[in-house]
């Protein structure tokens, strides 16, 4: 039997993870899940959802896509991984794997917690189909929702980068 | 800015051939996207207003050509810019917003716009500016490292990119892959000069649509934007669109 697979999805609303399933029929072909994909009834029956966490704030959200953005992993993606995939014992191989966007926090991820992670063209499939259905998987989320996180967040994290006072509207210098 | 053909001539606004974007018909034609935010110009452009049949005011702004390449390509006959309302579009290389905030109108309240920009100095005109189009998602950060922004977008129907730079194809073919659904849309704007100034434009142009088609992209047509821009094409197509039905083959 394949070895088991989730996979984390960061939103701009909170912390997702599914588990990806029926691995041993897709096996690591990219292109059958590909198919999959556009129809969520497909779609539904090769990922579930395992666990979502909100942010607690705008201000969290910020400090969580900042963190997200560079591959650091934060206190709260840590607690929220230990506390919702299967323990891995000291000394043991994890019999599961963690796919994940990028691999850069990955590799923290499995310096942390000693759980294998792995970004590829195969997880980005599931990652696109995630990305695609996301708001069905959350009941709590209605239509919208997502859409007024981003934009808030959006906001937050740009006017932080070009380093605008929060307060005013700042006045260029030429 | 003023407001420009109002007086003696009578405005009459048309839909345009793209379902969102409109011809001002007076002395002369200008194009014209109707205003999310009626009585404020973006960057003192011209403002058009219109009584409809309802004797409702409508308010449309001019978009000029020479300031925008999607304009020029709508000029330039490109036969579907897939850019409609209630679009969910990637705007790579938003710059300061100009064109972005057409987009914003062309989409309405419905569709979004995640408008992308490297540059801190011209993203503080794109923040400002969608502070007052809600449909617009500003995004500083760098086009090249769509893992940064997962975070901020959703799947979406079509890409515009006007990045001007030599990995262009690649930077919007990383983007698809995260972002763009199966069956979206692509519109490109490349400046030749920008990819290879060695070799003449046509020469670029082909060289860069074989790239787009090693990406699961599939170039559908191409138009220049003379003479609006020198050396510059459009072009457009779709991304990893279904497979047509084999009719009895093995």
């Amino acid at each position: 039997m394949a070895q088991a697979l989730y996979v984390l999805y960061e939103a701009a609303s909170g912390y997702a993870l599914f588990e990806a399933h029926a691995l041993d029929e897709i096996g690591q072909n990219a292109g059958a899940i590909q198919d999959s994909v556009s129809d969520l009834s497909r779609f539904g029956k090769v990922v579930s959802l395992t666990a979502f966490k909100p942010f607690a704030s705008a201000a969290d959200a910020l400090d969580q896509c900042n963190a997200i953005s560079e591959g650091v992993l934060t206190n709260d993606l840590q607690h929220f991984l230990e506390l919702n995939l299967p323990k891995v014992k000291s000394g043991k191989k994890a019999k599961f794997s963690l796919g994940i966007a990028e691999p850069k926090l990955g590799s923290q991820i499995f310096e942390t917690l000693n759980i294998p992670c792995q970004s590829n063209d195969f997880v980005l499939e599931f990652l696109r189909g995630i990305r695609l259905h996301f708001r069905r998987f959350i009941k709590d989320l209605k239509e919208g929702d997502l859409e007024k996180a981003q934009l808030g967040l959006s906001h937050s994290y740009s006017r932080a980068k070009v380093k605008f006072n929060v307060n005013r509207v700042d006045n260029m210098i030429i | 800015g003023g407001r420009g053909m109002k007086g003696g001539s009578k405005v009459i606004v048309e839909p345009h051939r793209h379902e969102g974007v409109f011809i001002a018909k007076a002395k002369e034609d200008a194009l014209v996207t109707k205003n999310l935010v009626p009585g404020e110009s973006v960057y003192g452009e011209k403002r058009i207003s219109v009584e409809n049949e309802d004797g409702v005011k409508v308010e449309y702004r001019v978009w000029n050509p020479f300031r925008s390449k999607l304009a020029a390509a709508v000029l330039g006959g490109v036969d579907n810019i897939w850019i409609k309302p209630g679009s969910h579009v990637l705007y790579l290389g938003a710059a300061s917003g100009t064109t972005v905030s057409h987009v914003s109108d062309v989409v309405g309240p419905t569709g979004i716009v995640y408008a992308v920009e490297f540059s801190h100095r011209s993203g503080r005109d794109l923040v400002n500016m969608a502070k007052k189009r809600t449909n617009v998602i500003p995004i500083i950060e760098d086009a090249r490292y769509p893992q940064r922004y997962r975070m901020l977008v959703n799947m979406v129907d079509v890409i515009f990119a006007d990045v001007a730079q030599p990995d262009q194809a690649r930077i919007v073919a990383l983007n698809a892959h995260n972002f763009l659904k199966n069956g979206g849309h692509f519109v490109i704007s490349i400046k030749a000069n920008c990819i290879d100034s060695t070799v003449p434009a046509e020469a670029v142009f082909a060289q860069e649509v074989k790239k787009l088609q090693q990406e699961q992209f599939k170039p559908s047509e191409q138009v220049t934007l003379e003479p609006f821009e020198r050396d510059h094409a459009c072009v457009v197509g779709g991304y990893r669109m279904p497979k047509k039905q084999k009719a009895a083959a093995a």
